[in-house]
């Protein structure tokens, strides 16, 4: 069996239930722009701090909307009892896992088409293709630790309580090097290509660990 | 040539037993009902054939294999109705049956004849939260029949089905071995010869052609 066709077909099968439910973006959105507004009017932003703020109000709204878009991968499948059904096929439980974190991971990039261009508008902070980059690489592993933590917590009554706890620790590293890249991207001191490549070595780490512990917590 | 043998199956939740040192042996095309009041133990004893839960002692072998060691290389061969139906309710009838051919490798040319044989042709392509109970349960039985299994577990698979619950069942149980957890007595009495009755986790008996142990 083909572990790309099952990814794909989770995934596909994931956003086509978000597209006709509207039950996660929507509120993500609305809970960007509200972070970037109480960001804006909470500080005393000006052409020379801007730069300085806006990177760590992105980082606080994208760590936030994520664990609510990851939150909510496996705690459908539980509701609704099809995680059972889905574990019962012959399907790669690694598959299974990589398709619900291509789809949480596309739901949170679709957010951060709305965050990325909020930003610059708000703040007057630089939109250039470095910090599209540096974003997206960060969202690439913190989707593959999310949904594995939301894997896990998925079938404890708290998980809401949970995930976050789990979640943040391991999240640190992409704050720290993104925070890094993204900065120098705007214009501030920092060494843009040494924070890509540490997200880039992250993501590898963690999509590995993820990927060979997804086969336990899910088959178990 | 028996297909299910079991031995000892007990599993505990916590403290609590809920299955206690049931033996089974069931021979290819056998169909067998598993009868018992609330809280006997046929959903444990069932999810525990289908390989969804591990018991907590006790050996399994579903056709010559080690279901908990070769369990992956069962799924093929085994199809399982669970006691909710399980459905994605934002996607249709048909786009759930889709999704289940990707992931059993099966071609989506299938779902037509599965939704044709379980009686959900003419609402294909209505959203599955809209579909009645009965209708919801007619497409998990067509989705536990959709790769063509040699085994069927199901559990309570009458379940709102309406009066030609026997019919349907029967249909889809010919040539297959059959485990069926039911509280119809007269539904099981007629689709299977043997009988295997739980009380507080334990079997009091089995039974041809239903003399159950009330």
């Amino acid at each position: 069996m083909n572990p790309f066709r099952v990814a794909l077909a989770v995934a596909r099968k994931d956003l086509r239930s978000e597209w006709r439910t509207r039950e996660v973006v929507p509120a993500l959105a609305q809970f960007i722009i509200l972070a970037l507004l109480i960001g804006n009017f909470g500080f005393q932003i000006d052409s020379r701090n801007a730069t300085t703020i806006a990177p760590g109000i992105l980082w606080l709204a994208l760590v936030f909307a994520g664990l609510v878009a990851f939150g909510r991968t496996f705690a459908a499948e539980r509701e609704q009892a099809s995680l059972e059904a889905m574990l019962m096929t012959p399907a790669s439980p690694v598959a299974i896992f990589a398709g619900k974190a291509l789809a949480a991971g596309a739901l949170l990039v679709i957010c951060e088409a709305v965050l990325l261009p909020a930003l610059s508008i708000l703040f007057g902070t630089p939109f250039s293709g470095d910090v599209v980059a540096a974003v997206l690489l960060a969202t690439f592993g913190m989707a593959a630790l999310g949904v594995l933590f939301a894997a896990i917590v998925a079938r404890v009554r708290a998980r809401e309580l949970l995930l976050p706890l789990l979640t943040l620790p391991l999240w640190i590293p992409f704050v720290i090097a993104g925070g890094v890249a993204v900065q120098s991207a705007m214009g501030l001191p920092g060494n843009y290509q040494q924070a890509i490549g540490l997200l880039i070595d992250f993501d590898i780490l963690f999509v590995v660990l993820t990927s060979l512990a997804a086969r336990f917590v899910l088959d178990e | 040539m028996s297909i299910i043998v079991a031995n000892g199956l007990t599993h505990h939740f916590g403290n609590e037993p809920a299955l206690e040192g049931v033996d089974l042996v069931l021979d290819m095309g056998e169909h067998m009902a598993v009868l018992g009041d609330n809280g006997a133990g046929k959903t444990t004893l069932l999810r525990i054939l289908a390989t969804a839960l591990r018991p907590t002692a006790g050996q399994l072998q579903i056709a010559g294999l080690d279901a908990f060691r070769e369990r992956r290389r069962l799924r093929h061969y085994l199809g399982y109705v669970a006691h909710a139906p399980g459905l994605y309710p934002a996607l249709s009838a048909a786009e759930n049956l889709q999704f289940f051919c990707d992931l059993q490798d099966v071609a989506r040319s299938r779902v037509q004849e599965v939704l044709d044989a379980v009686g959900l042709k003419m609402v294909a392509h209505r959203r599955s939260d809209q579909l009645s109970r009965g209708m919801q349960q007619r497409l998990a039985i067509g989705r536990a029949i959709l790769h063509e299994p040699r085994l069927l577990i199901l559990d309570e698979p009458d379940a709102s089905l309406g009066p030609d619950a026997a019919d349907l069942l029967m249909a889809m149980m010919r040539d297959k071995t059959v485990v069926l957890a039911t509280h119809d007595h007269a539904l099981a009495n007629r689709l299977c010869p043997r009988t295997l009755v739980l009380r507080h986790g334990r079997s009091v008996g089995t039974a041809t052609r239903l003399r159950v142990v009330q």
